[in-house]
């Protein structure tokens, strides 16, 4: 068992009741969801997730966590409507009160100065983190290439890529359908880019079948990575281990040691 | 008003906890001020030797509840006491060990280590753990719930919560074997065992295939059964399954429970123990109840 590093989290800080600013439908089954939350804001580092009660009920059970998409002006997280907790949250009206726990879980570590290129490989809703990482990057490393490697099912599965363009990330977009770029896995697209182990720096988000291919791909060209994950979760704050997944260190909690994790010590 | 309540020699300023496994093991929660407030702390199960847990999936959602199958991962009783235990006894709350072996002599020796331990006040026997002999589990043996309660208590003069299991014809009798052996208190209820299919596979939803039902789900089970066993015995209850507010508690004390913890619905709202005790003593306030134990098994019939 591995010492935790992590900082203590202050449970009378990090839960807190927010108002729904607006939520919207961003396109075929994905919504963007927006609410202020001032301590939210301040804190998040990309790659860290809120934890959203849905309802007031005891259905659905448990809180929902994501991603955080944007901690700027307002906090915004972006979902797929895929079970009775997303429909819930796809039904909020501009000044609904939520139960939010967060910013939870790791970040992504920022990239070297030696670092000249980063690549983020997305599979469907796992483009949330993306977002912030380019706001922060787009600020602090105007020299860095940035580039996105995103698939999804269909068309209507693939976010626009617009606010990625703005900050300044090339993109290419592969579907399962070919209804949006080429046809194929995301894996498809690793041949558009030129890697050196010496200043490419991986990210990767979506799911394991995807992210192990691109553990695969990193092994290959000795490229270093990280994996943001996701698995069903209770308490988000690393008390029940519920949401443990296999790694060369033995069994880490996605909610607390996560979601972030080094790319080469995941056991997929 | 008085809120304070006892088990065995120990004594606790009221009457509200958590169940073990649902506040983890390190300190992530300590730094709620509020956690302050609670009667007691129950940190999650600790073995003899290191437990790495069960493979993923761990848990479950249920209605109003879930199944989890985590395989009491933990550091084992030398790391607990090295490295967990200290910042658990540095926020001042009593705490409540909870402890499993496998055989009545791993408890004992777990017990042993406890002796001595500042703010440990209870140490209570996670009894959902094999029974070499029987096959089955040892809270589901009056005999084996003995002889695990006698062997620890010849150890430590800490007061021992006999934690018991559900899945069993009759509750009753496997309590009052605790009592016989010693017994301070009794703990209960843990989770049911259970599972869930994923029709699409055809597999269970879990990594270990089955796995224990808590939450708001098994409250009803719970009442009854801190009801039928406060009829029989005289030692205290810590009663647990499902509570998610006061009035879920409530019942319990009201049942015949002494004490009451909060389990799965931390994962809900981490803060729910403290609203489950100012609930508490908004409804004696409310009542005109000035004593607790004035509350606890008056359930009018």
């Amino acid at each position: 068992m591995t010492k935790d590093q992590r900082p203590t989290i202050y449970m009378d800080k990090i839960q807190g009741k927010y108002k729904v600013v607006s939520n919207s439908k961003l396109c075929d089954r994905f919504w963007r969801l927006e609410f202020s939350a001032p301590s939210i804001e301040k804190h998040t580092k990309p790659g860290q997730f809120v934890h959203i009660r849905v309802n007031d009920g005891l259905e659905p059970f448990f809180r929902r966590p994501f991603s955080v998409y944007r901690a700027k002006k307002n906090t915004e997280v972006f979902y797929e409507v895929v079970g009775p907790g997303t429909q819930i949250m796809s039904e909020y009206k501009k000044g609904d009160v939520i139960d939010v726990i967060g910013p939870v879980g790791s970040a992504f570590k920022m990239p070297r100065k030696t670092t000249k290129q980063i690549v983020m490989i997305a599979g469907g809703i796992g483009i949330a983190p993306f977002l912030p990482l380019t706001d922060v990057l787009r600020k602090k490393r105007k020299d860095l290439e940035m580039i996105l490697l995103y698939g999804g099912r269909t068309k209507g599965h693939v976010y626009p890529m617009k606010e990625f363009k703005e900050n300044g990330v090339k993109a290419h977009v592969a579907t399962d359908d070919g209804s949006v770029g080429i046809k194929g896995r995301v894996s498809k697209l690793f041949n558009k880019i030129n890697c050196d182990p010496k200043t490419t720096q991986l990210y990767t988000c979506g799911p394991h079948p995807m992210m192990h291919a691109v553990q695969d791909f990193a092994k290959k060209h000795n490229l270093k990575g990280e994996a943001a994950c996701e698995e069903v979760m209770a308490c988000a704050l690393g008390a029940c281990l519920g949401c443990a997944i296999q790694t060369t260190e033995g069994y880490k909690t996605v909610c607390y040691e996560g979601p972030v994790f080094d790319l080469a010590q995941i056991i997929f | 008003m008085n809120l304070s309540i006892k088990i065995g020699n120990a004594k606790f300023d009221n009457p509200v906890t958590v169940a073990s496994g649902t506040f983890g093991h390190a300190e992530k929660y300590f730094n709620l001020g509020e956690v302050k407030k609670l009667g007691a702390i129950t940190p999650k199960t600790v073995t003899y030797r290191p437990q790495e847990g069960n493979p993923p999936v761990r848990i479950v959602e249920t209605p109003s509840g879930m199944l989890n199958a985590i395989g009491i991962e933990n550091p084992g009783i030398d790391a607990f006491i090295e490295t967990k235990l200290p910042a658990f006894q540095k926020t001042g709350v009593p705490l409540i060990i909870s402890i499993l072996g496998y055989s009545p002599k791993e408890f004992a020796d777990m017990a042993k280590k406890l002796n001595g331990q500042k703010n440990v006040k209870a140490i209570e026997l996670n009894l959902s753990c094999p029974n070499l002999k029987q096959k089955s589990l040892v809270a589901q043996d009056a005999q084996a719930t003995a002889e695990v309660v006698r062997a620890v208590k010849k150890q430590t003069k800490i007061p021992v919560l006999a934690k018991l299991a559900p899945n069993v014809t009759d509750i009753v009798a496997i309590a009052r074997a605790a009592e016989r052996a010693g017994a301070d208190g009794i703990s209960m209820i843990n989770t049911f065992q259970a599972m869930v299919i994923d029709t699409k596979t055809r597999k269970s939803k879990l990594g270990n295939f089955t796995g224990g039902l808590s939450g708001p789900a098994i409250r009803p089970v719970g009442v009854k059964m801190v009801y039928d066993v406060a009829q029989k015995v005289k030692i205290p209850i810590v009663a647990m399954g499902g509570i998610a507010t006061a009035n879920d508690a409530l019942e319990y004390l009201i049942a015949g429970a002494t004490m009451v913890a909060v389990g799965t619905y931390n994962f809900v709202d981490p803060q729910a123990p403290v609203a489950v005790l100012e609930g508490i003593k908004k409804y004696m306030r409310a009542q005109k109840i000035n004593d607790i134990r004035k509350l606890i098994g008056s359930v009018n019939k």
